[in-house]
């Protein structure tokens, strides 16, 4: 499997290399993943990605999923513009 | 040349003939018909990159098509980040594909 081309976080095109790369780096949590390499940052909000980056951080060692919410729903759910939040008609 | 719209489907029968309408996508012009979605009357048109990658510039179109991914985001009439999978289209409609915005490598990149 080509790490170099296998894209795992697809709105922001983060390669499955990069995210090994950080994991092994800084022995990261998938939150910490997130943080650095946008990975689970994108538009989708982590629909695609997520439970994939979970399974790599666990492979590779990371902390096992505790009780911390690895990758947590932020608001908003949905993405939403500026415009809307600030009063503009749908 | 409506190259990819199922005229004859083997269960829903043959395609009513819908109203056409002119839609415009980057400047071209093109026919759909009434009913039709932006994705789908781009993707009768044979058209499938509705956008290139904000970041990295690779061309993204339809994917879950059901409005979760914004994968299909294009503007509309001047307005932005509108899903091409859920929006039926209207004669007249203005539609731009979405281009690079910056290159992250320049401003640091991933770490």
């Amino acid at each position: 499997m080509n790490e170099e081309s296998t894209v795992v976080c697809r709105c922001e095109e983060i390669t499955l290399k990069e995210i090994q790369g950080t994991i092994e780096k800084f022995n990261c949590s998938s939150r910490e993943v997130k943080l650095r390499t946008r990975a689970g940052m994108g538009s989708c909000g982590g629909r695609t990605c997520r439970s994939t980056i979970d399974r790599l951080v666990e492979q590779m060692g990371g902390p096992v999923i505790s009780n911390e919410v690895p990758l947590s729903y932020r608001p908003p759910v949905r993405p939403v513009s500026f415009g809307i939040l600030g009063g503009a008609k749908e | 040349m409506n190259s990819m719209r199922v005229e004859h489907h083997p269960v829903l029968g043959d395609l009513e003939n819908q109203k056409e309408i002119k839609i415009y996508f980057d400047g071209q012009e093109y026919t759909a018909h009434e009913g039709d979605t932006i994705a789908s009357a781009l993707l009768a048109s044979g058209i499938r990159t509705l956008r290139l990658h904000e970041d990295k510039a690779t061309p993204r179109g339809i994917y879950c098509n059901i409005g979760h991914c914004f994968e299909c985001r294009v503007r509309v009439n001047g307005k932005n980040t509108v899903r091409a999978c859920l929006t039926p289209v209207e004669n007249h409609m203005q539609i731009e594909s979405g281009t690079p915005l910056s290159a992250s490598f320049i401003k640091g990149g991933t770490l």
